[in-house]
């Protein structure tokens, strides 16, 4: 953050989407007691594949939240990103149609894959029926953008829009992007990120990860930093939350929730995860250096937990190279065993569940996970309460992206 | 697809037809009432965006097994697209 520039970036809002709780509030819940829902792979035409476990959203009634016009065009992806977008705008006290000038709120977003379930069926339209079957909204569903596309057009946000296609670390980057939109200028931005990868093209996608866990019993099929380590496990939702400039938001008598103080990303190539081990360390160096934080400073990591005995392994040693000995002694944990990884999504959930923890001064534990096999406090079981002011966010990707976002949380009274 | 097994001998869009099609390929809720009331205002004001249109004139085109003019997909109110539809089908019948 440039000296010369005191605009900050404060989360003043949280929407959810997730397989444990479609609300902030159920979301947190399930999070900081334990609660593990991976759960037998049932979305339609999937059952017959070798993905036996996911963390699939259930109990989200698109049409419930969003109107037909909406849902027509849109992939379930984008569906979560809506609801997502509503409810973090609603929980930041910020309505579209009350903010002075449209171009004051901008939309960032990241995706891994798109609406991989809209353009399968729309595909099979063409080799089944012929071109001319196909409708003409396969060609903004699919799109990686799609959901920033259809989050300004159906609030009415003019402001800068993006999307960040950077790996699942992306979700982590498109913070980034918007803070550094605010920093430029804008008042607000609804950034983060929603995955809809449980559709048959999608899952048979996902097959060809290496990293991918097929086990079928959910208690063992994702147990990062354990013996037991054997991939990932995917999962749908995510989250988008409200960032705004802090001085505005104060203005408007926003509750400022935290702020985003630093970030930095790095790459170390696909599937490289014994080069991961640098590659996070310097991205662990270089968000403690823009949030100028000591690595003492840090109250909580939120790993990246991957499952992958290689990348585990790198992680436990990043933390450690990053932090020196605090990184033995710092609180790590890793909720997203409970729900399963959301690709982009996933880091979005943990700054999302990193806020909340910080808010309730409870350490949300790392479920399904129990003997550790690595040199790090890893918080499991139950959740533990801790004064939390720091808390850094750590993601990796498929493809070799890597990145860190440090938060602060707010100081003076509880919520 | 062919032509005589679908479409009646006097094929011609109804404003009922219009209404169900801006449901189908565009999830519009229209009262078909109140479409025939307002012939002559935009599409935009249904929430019938160009995409949307694009997809009726698809389904049309299927439906009546030929392709409708290019100006289709372009007209602005229910009430100028029907007749060039209309006439359109007229024209071929």
């Amino acid at each position: 953050m440039s000296p010369s520039n005191p605009r900050r970036a404060a989360v003043t809002g949280i929407g959810v989407v997730a397989p444990n709780g479609t609300s902030a509030e159920t979301f947190w819940k399930s999070t900081v007691e334990g609660v593990g829902v991976l759960d037998a792979v049932t979305r339609e035409g999937c059952r017959h594949l070798p993905l036996k476990v996911a963390g699939e959203v259930r109990g989200f009634d698109p049409s419930a939240l969003i109107e037909e016009n909406y849902l027509v065009q849109t992939d379930r992806f984008t569906h979560f990103a809506m609801a997502a977008a509503t409810l973090a705008l609603t929980d930041a006290r910020l309505d579209p149609d009350g903010i002075g000038s449209p171009y004051s709120v901008g939309v960032v977003t990241a995706a891994g894959s798109g609406g991989g379930e809209f353009g399968q069926r729309e595909l099979q339209q063409l080799w089944g029926q012929g071109s001319r079957f196909v409708g003409p909204y396969q060609s903004i569903a699919w799109f990686y953008a799609a959901s920033t596309g259809q989050i300004s057009i159906r609030s009415g946000l003019k402001g800068p829009c993006g999307v960040v296609a950077s790996d699942e670390a992306g979700g982590l980057n498109a913070l980034a992007h918007a803070a550094q939109v605010i920093r430029r200028g804008t008042d607000a931005v609804v950034v983060g990120a929603t995955e809809a990868p449980l559709a048959p093209y999608s899952v048979v996608c996902q097959l060809g990860y290496p990293e991918l866990s097929t086990v079928a019993d959910p208690a063992r099929a994702y147990v990062p930093f354990t013996d037991g380590a054997c991939g990932f496990v995917p999962a749908e939702g995510g989250a988008m939350l409200v960032l705004e400039e802090l001085d505005t938001a104060l203005h408007r008598g926003a509750d400022i929730r935290a702020t985003v103080a630093g970030h930095a990303t790095t790459f170390t190539g696909a599937s490289r995860w014994d080069r991961s081990r640098d590659g996070l360390a310097q991205a662990i160096r270089g968000a403690l250096d823009e949030a100028g934080c000591a690595p003492q400073d840090v109250d909580v990591v939120f790993a990246d937990a991957l499952g992958v005995p290689e990348a585990d392994r790198a992680e436990a040693l990043a933390i450690a190279d990053a932090l020196g000995p605090h990184g033995r002694r710092v609180p790590v944990t890793a909720p997203k065993t409970g729900t399963g990884r959301s690709y982009c999504g996933a880091p979005v959930l943990d700054v999302a569940a990193a806020v909340l923890a910080m808010e309730h001064g409870q350490i949300p534990p790392t479920p399904y996970v129990h003997a550790i096999s690595h040199d790090l406090d890893l918080v499991t079981s139950r959740a533990r309460p801790a004064e939390l002011r720091t808390a850094l966010v750590l993601s990796r990707g498929l493809m070799g992206s890597n990145a860190a976002l440090v938060l602060r949380g707010r100081t003076g009274s509880a919520r | 697809m062919t032509t005589q097994q679908n479409t009646p001998p006097t094929a011609q869009v109804t404003v009922e037809e219009l209404a169900a099609l801006m449901k189908k390929a565009a999830g519009v809720t229209v009262d078909p009432a109140e479409l025939a009331d307002r012939l002559d205002a935009g599409f935009d004001t249904f929430g019938l965006d160009s995409l949307g249109l694009l997809g009726i004139v698809g389904q049309l085109e299927n439906r009546y097994g030929r392709p409708l003019p290019p100006d289709a997909e372009r007209c602005k109110t229910p009430g100028d697209f029907l007749e060039l539809v209309n006439s359109t089908l007229l024209a071929g019948a």
